[in-house]
């Protein structure tokens, strides 16, 4: 089947039954968790994992991919409107989104931010599907030591980016790896860290650890921090499309937008946090009028918006042409494959063809349904923001036993996502990274799976890894990753003692 | 001066305590992969050597660790180039309060142990007061109306709506459904 016939068959299959449907709620919901302060979007799409059980995977997978994509959006209009930013990553919008509202211009900010948000999510897609596709073909001529090593140099990578301790990201994603070993081990039908339980034998529900991490501790900081009451959202708020000659005016913002939300994007790890504050620094220094930043500037709401939604295209590249996830979001949608029976890996495209174009539809038509769904659904919005706080950790607690109890009726889920939301929090308050424990958690079974295949095909010699060229390249770098903070520290150690040494050879002089 | 002293201090002694407990769950990890049974012989590896090895590299990043916050002296905002401080909307949120956090655990905790005894109906309605109440700062009619609209809404979305079926308890019996 030729490329374009198979995008067709895509959107064929994205539409059928009430696909359009489960888009629009998806978005809908994605839209609403993001201008919902606390909720990330990776709390709104582990929200949504428990509503995807009753659905196939290709349609759950565009139903994230819509919570995703909303979620982009939805955390610039607190930013715009009340000067609160709904994710991290609308943090950047906030500088000059609430300088609008405050010169009566928030309608056309709200316009702004969504159709460059939507203009840099397409593009963003665009070259999703023209990297992906070649990549996959490269992924095929990977044997079991080069996927080994892949998932090693993954997980080296995030572990250094997610947090702000590489030893503790690296602490991190050695404990998501070891929750894979929990319960059967395939290979020789021996039981690993089960405590003599048999509900472990299956091992760690990826879903419920995804959604303890994540939301729940989320829940639980909200309740041990608590924050001021509901948010006050003064009038009635509207969204105005920008005129073509204000968008001509914005131009170079979404161009610098997109380019450095699709960059940022296919590192994994960085995030769309740093892409929005990156974009914003380089749309001002690319600026005609970089004197109106910060004071009210179309392009400032541009910028940042323009790459925190073209970060999902960038994000999906080495999340399905290699199986490393580049963010909590795309981790979660992993593990929405490993909940309908799909093992994520680098082989996926070459496996499941049908679904990744499917998902590629789905991607354009999310975001294309973001304009219509993020104007009616901006209402609704204003409403959860000024829903009380304690009700919203109320209802989202809930959602999350009901949630997880939903997936096999079994209790043990709920209790996973309970002693995983305390793990989570302890991780979130000493510094260390959950989204490195949930990529070990969604790359463990592959890495180790594929590191003792190894072994058994070079009959136990080690030197298998080396000896294929990618497997070293792969080896090699991540041997640098590890080695880059070791070095950079020496380096900051032998600096900061030799002015210590010198200031003392000062003082003595003097 | 003094107070910065004293932050360092207390930032040394945190990292030396997060690396003491990392090495304690290496060296757990280690131990526990010993005991693992081997199995059937079908790979040079084994099911051993991959959870030891895990351990180990736990092991090593408490030792890292603790070296790291030894030789940098808790230096301001960071332990060294390895070990930095938590997130910075950390300083944003508001002030800790232990109590509520235990409160919310120990809550969400019962409320799955009566989740399947006392059933759904029975069992939320309590709990989403209790949050309210542990979280504070809940309006005095979203107290009262609260509980019983999520509880209805949540279960009238999973049963009705996913079809999924949610543990009656003790309702079982009298539910129509």
């Amino acid at each position: 089947m030729s490329f374009i016939e198979s995008l067709f068959a895509g959107f064929a299959a994205a539409l059928q039954g009430p696909g359009i449907l489960i888009m629009v709620a998806g978005v809908a919901w994605g839209i609403i968790g993001g201008a919902i302060p606390g909720i990330s979007g990776a709390v709104a799409m582990a929200l949504a994992l428990p509503f995807t059980f009753a659905l196939d995977a290709s349609t759950a997978l565009v139903m994230l991919a819509g919570v995703w994509a909303g979620a982009n959006y939805g955390g610039s209009i607190p930013a715009i409107l009340v000067r609160i930013p709904g994710t991290p990553a609308a943090a950047a919008a906030l500088l000059d989104g609430y300088e609008l509202t405050r010169q009566g211009h928030a309608a056309k900010a709200l316009g702004v931010s969504l159709i460059c948000g939507t203009i840099g999510g397409l593009i963003s897609i665009f070259v999703l599907i023209a990297l992906v596709l070649p990549l996959g073909e490269l992924v095929l001529h990977f044997g079991s030591p080069e996927t080994f090593a892949l998932a090693l140099f993954g997980l080296t990578l995030i572990a250094g980016l997610s947090g702000p301790s590489f030893l503790k990201g690296f602490g991190s994603g050695c404990f998501g790896l070891l929750l894979t070993t929990v319960g059967f081990d395939t290979l020789t039908g021996s039981l690993r860290f089960t405590f003599g339980r048999a509900e472990l034998m299956a091992g760690i529900d990826i879903v419920s650890a995804m959604v303890g991490l994540f939301a729940v501790s989320e829940m639980f900081h909200q309740i041990a921090h608590p924050a001021g009451p509901a948010v006050t959202v003064v009038g009635k708020a509207h969204t105005a499309f920008p005129t073509l000659a204000e968008l001509r005016s914005v131009w170079r913002a979404t161009f610098i937008g997109t380019i450095v939300g699709l960059i940022v994007g296919i590192m994994p790890g960085a995030g769309a946090t740093a892409a929005s504050f990156v974009a914003y620094n380089e749309a001002r220094r690319w600026s005609k009028r970089p004197d109106l930043f910060g004071k009210g500037s179309m392009e400032g709401v541009a910028a940042p918006e323009t790459a925190n939604n073209a970060v999902q295209g960038g994000d999906l590249v080495p999340t399905l042409a290699l199986g490393i996830p580049g963010s909590n979001s795309a981790a979660i949608m992993l593990a929405a494959l490993v909940l309908h029976g799909i093992q994520p890996g680098p082989f996926l495209l070459a496996k499941h063809t049908h679904l990744v174009y499917t998902l590629f539809a789905g991607l354009i038509l999310v975001n294309l349904l973001m304009v219509p769904v993020g104007i009616v659904i901006l209402r609704l919005c204003l409403l959860a923001l000024k829903l009380a706080p304690p009700v919203l950790v109320a209802s989202i607690l809930t959602l999350i036993v009901i949630g997880a109890y939903a997936g096999d009726l079994f209790l043990l889920n709920p209790l996973l996502a309970l002693a995983f939301g305390v793990i989570g929090y302890g991780m979130r308050v000493y510094g260390f990274s959950a989204a490195a424990t949930v990529l070990g958690m969604v790359l463990g079974v592959m890495a180790e799976s594929e590191l003792r295949r190894s072994l058994i095909i070079s009959h136990g010699s080690w030197a298998i890894f080396v000896a294929r060229p990618a497997s070293a390249v792969l080896l090699v770098l991540t041997l640098g990753i590890l080695l880059y903070p070791a070095v950079l520290g020496a380096i900051s150690l032998w600096r900061s003692r030799g002015i210590v040494a010198r200031a003392a050879d000062r003082s003595a002089r003097g | 001066m003094i107070e910065m002293s004293h932050s360092r201090t207390t930032v040394v002694r945190r990292e030396l305590a997060i690396a003491a407990f990392l090495v304690a769950f290496g060296g757990a990890v280690v131990a526990g992969s010993r005991t693992i049974e081997p199995g059937v012989h079908t790979d040079p590896l084994g099911p051993r050597a991959f959870p030891m090895a895990l351990g180990a590299a736990i092991v090593l990043c408490g030792l890292l660790l603790g070296a790291v916050a030894l030789v940098f002296r808790g230096q301001p905002g960071r332990t060294g180039p390895l070990a930095n401080e938590g997130p910075d909307e950390e300083a944003e949120a508001g002030p800790f309060s232990p109590a509520r956090l235990l409160g919310a655990i120990v809550a969400t905790g019962v409320y799955i142990a009566a989740f399947d005894r006392l059933g759904y109906l029975l069992a939320t309605p309590p709990y989403v007061a209790a949050i309210l109440l542990i979280h504070g700062g809940a309006p005095r009619r979203a107290l009262l109306i609260a509980p019983l609209l999520l509880t209805i809404l949540f279960y009238a979305t999973f049963r009705f709506g996913l079809l999924i079926p949610v543990p009656g308890g003790m309702l079982e019996a009298i539910l129509p459904w």
